[in-house]
């Protein structure tokens, strides 16, 4: 273990992301760290502080701003061989590499048969009024694109097993990491070094009367929702998608069959978000067992405004995702 | 820009020390390119073999120069068949035709190990070839036939394969650069003493992925040439429209990097200047850019009747025939008889119509697995 988390029962979301990055870099002599700011200063948000020490500069490799370049870079690499783990500084700067992402690495296998195990860290999101172009959530551009997985874990425990798990992956795998959660978050106990399954959902609160779908940041929300509504009698299944390409429809429907009623939440603009694409296959596979419309809660559709007041009334905040869940399960 | 004093360039010397040793250039120069001599162009680590090719042919190895010899046959023979299976409607669309580019290829391929790195794009068929890419499976490419590399998934010029080290490249040029980089990348990681080739046209370094290419692999020491082929058109586009730089070779300069001027229609100048570049990247001297010059003597593609060209500019082009030059030579110096030559060009021929022949009897890929494979497994 690199940090000093060996010690501690404690640790945050971005401690989960360094602990399964270096023990993926421990374990493989094949995945190394690229990026800008990645080595001697340890990464913009301190990710990966202390690596270039472990590592040396072979692995943890620093580079001129050129996000087509290190992408494509590492779209080569994979192709060799190599497992790169690209660091996006923020991923609002990921459109800079829309064009490898999209024509080289995500159609390179289909076209090919080769495979292309990249992994692209990223953090994104609101609620640091950072202003709309370091704020904003990015996983529908890609979604729309087959050959892409999209991992977004919300929950500090989750965080190393998926990551391991993507890079481990043959595939390109956009790792969004929520950065408002980073130092917010935190888990307990050691961090599991285990990787988990990508494409599979998770329970994480078992409910009776309404679903609310989500991912991301909006996993610790909808249960700090879940709980207040539970003393208002209404209880509330949290499905957590962590992956939300692949998605995992088959427990969403479970789920819903179960409820009859479903909430979506993600902190993405719900106008052509993923919960666009969650609702449709939930009325097309559960239609007959729904009591109320799918309904979605997610940004409003405009930029990510800069000042606190101004982006507070962009993104979902509690009291609209419990209006919300109290609409759609006493209806 | 510090200074505002006519222009003044010196060598972009590699600022090691901490102390200050680079002029800038403070404006441009209309009279710059006037400027960079043959001595100047020296002096800052960019040679132009272009004014003055290797003319002697007597003392080179013969092996050599006949593996070059059969590489444009072989080239010019499959360019003539794709432009009549265009012409015939044999393929899907149109046909990027690397006429006047065989010099390029083959002397890219003749300095390359089987084991380098190769990144190539549209015009590079020759290269394919010589590399080991049968002849059918490019053409089946052009057919979407279910024998091209990619079962038809991609087609026209999208057919690398990667057991040959070649890379395929998708259609936004020169996505090919930064790939490339990864291979050279993934060469020194290994520490092997692999060296990678990427390839691109006068037009694609405008793009920013020439740029970020580049400069990344100056600036992490890469065993990669980069190759700028300079056919005069990106396109529609004229030189003067797309660029003010003198030469693209003279781009190294800001690089950090080398680079060669070479004539592209000259196969032993370009062999040269490769493995000139090649055995400089692998022996650990970093890139090059070696820019070889030629003429795009059809449109960019088989529809594009380029009415834009002057017909002077072709006349004048038409004069120096890669694959007539070569062989003029080789006859010249004995290398070959002008029986042998005959015979070398009437196997190509045969080759590339019997190549036809399996790419036209080869048949159409099944759709019924058009969703597999959208991930590795």
């Amino acid at each position: 273990m690199l940090s000093d988390l060996a010690d501690k029962n404690d640790y945050t979301y971005l401690d989960a992301v360094g602990a399964g990055l270096d023990a993926e870099m421990d374990r493989d002599p094949d995945v190394f760290l690229i990026g800008e700011d990645v080595g001697q200063f340890g990464g913009a948000f301190k990710v990966t502080k202390g690596f270039l020490d472990k590592y040396g500069p072979k692995r943890v490799v620093d580079t001129p701003i050129a996000e087509t370049g290190v992408t494509g870079l590492a779209a080569g690499a994979a192709l060799v061989g190599l497992k790169p783990v690209v660091e996006f500084q923020f991923a609002d700067f990921i459109s800079c590499a829309f064009d490898p992402i999209i024509n080289v690495l995500s159609r390179h296998h289909w076209r090919t048969g080769d495979a292309m195990p990249v992994t692209m860290r990223a953090p994104f999101g609101a609620r640091l009024s950072a202003g709309p172009t370091h704020s904003q959530s990015v996983e529908s551009y890609f979604a729309h694109v087959p050959g892409i997985k999209i991992v977004m874990p919300g929950l500090p425990e989750d965080v190393a097993p998926l990551l391991i798990a993507s890079i481990r992956d043959k595939n390109p795998v956009l790792f969004l990491e929520n950065k408002y959660l980073y130092r917010r978050l935190h888990g307990q106990g050691k961090v599991d070094l285990e990787p988990a399954e990508l494409g599979k959902a998770k329970v994480v609160r078992e409910g009776t009367d309404v679903t609310l779908v989500t991912y991301s940041a909006g996993v610790h929300q909808g249960l700090e929702v879940a709980e207040e509504l539970a003393k208002d009698g209404i209880s509330v299944e949290v499905i957590d998608l962590r992956t939300v390409v692949p998605l995992d429809i088959d427990t969403v429907v479970e789920s819903v069959k179960k409820t009859s009623r479903a909430v979506i939440l993600h902190e993405a603009i719900v106008h052509l978000g993923m919960g666009a694409e969650i609702s449709s296959q939930i009325q097309e596979k559960a239609f007959w067992y729904l009591d109320q419309p799918v309904k979605r809660v997610g940004a409003l559709n405009i930029p990510v405004p800069s000042s606190p007041p101004l982006e507070q009334a962009m993104i979902p905040q509690p009291e609209e995702i419990a209006a919300a869940l109290k609409e759609v399960a006493r209806a | 820009m510090a200074t505002s004093t006519p222009a003044k360039r010196t060598a972009a010397k590699k600022n090691t020390d901490n102390t200050s040793t680079v002029e800038t250039i403070a404006s441009p120069d209309p009279e710059l390119a006037s400027k960079l001599t043959p001595e100047v162009l020296a002096a800052i680590d960019v040679k132009d073999t272009y004014a003055n090719p290797p003319a002697e042919l007597s003392d080179r190895d013969p092996e050599l120069l006949k593996k070059l010899y059969h590489g444009v046959i072989r080239g010019r023979a499959f360019e003539d068949r794709m432009h009549s299976m265009y012409r015939s409607g044999d393929l899907l669309g149109s046909y990027y035709s690397g006429n006047w580019h065989e010099a390029i290829g083959a002397g890219i391929m003749a300095a390359m190990r089987d084991d380098d790195w190769f990144a190539p794009l549209h015009r590079d068929v020759t290269a394919h070839l010589m590399r080991g890419m049968p002849p059918e499976q490019i053409m089946a490419s052009f057919m979407g036939k279910a024998i091209g590399p990619t079962g038809g998934r991609d087609g026209t010029l999208h057919y690398g394969r990667l057991d040959l080290r070649t890379y395929n490249p998708p259609s936004h040029i020169p996505a090919n650069f930064p790939v490339a980089t990864g291979f050279a990348f993934a060469s020194k990681y290994r520490g092997e003493d692999t060296v990678t080739v990427a390839i691109c046209g006068d037009g694609s370094t405008s793009r920013a992925d020439f740029h970020e290419a580049v400069n990344l692999a100056a600036a992490q020491d890469l065993p990669i040439v980069f190759v700028v082929q300079n056919n005069q058109w990106a396109y529609s586009t004229p030189l003067p429209l797309q660029t003010h730089s003198a030469t693209f070779a003279i781009k190294a300069v800001a690089y950090g990097i080398h680079g060669i001027k070479v004539d592209g229609t000259d196969a032993v100048a370009v062999y040269d200047a490769m493995a000139e570049a090649i055995e400089r990247a692998r022996s650990g001297g970093g890139a090059t850019i070696v820019e070889a010059v030629t003429m795009r003597m059809h449109g960019h593609a088989e529809h594009d009747p380029a009415d834009y060209v002057p017909r002077e500019m072709l006349e004048e082009w038409s004069k120096k025939d890669p694959v007539e030059l070569l062989e003029k030579r080789l006859i010249d110096a004995k290398v070959i008889t002008e029986d042998e030559a005959k015979q070398t060009r009437e196997d190509a021929r045969k080759w590339a119509i019997e190549a036809r022949k399996i790419a036209i009897a080869a048949p159409m890929p099944d759709p019924s697995n058009i969703e597999d494979g959208i991930y590795a497994e």
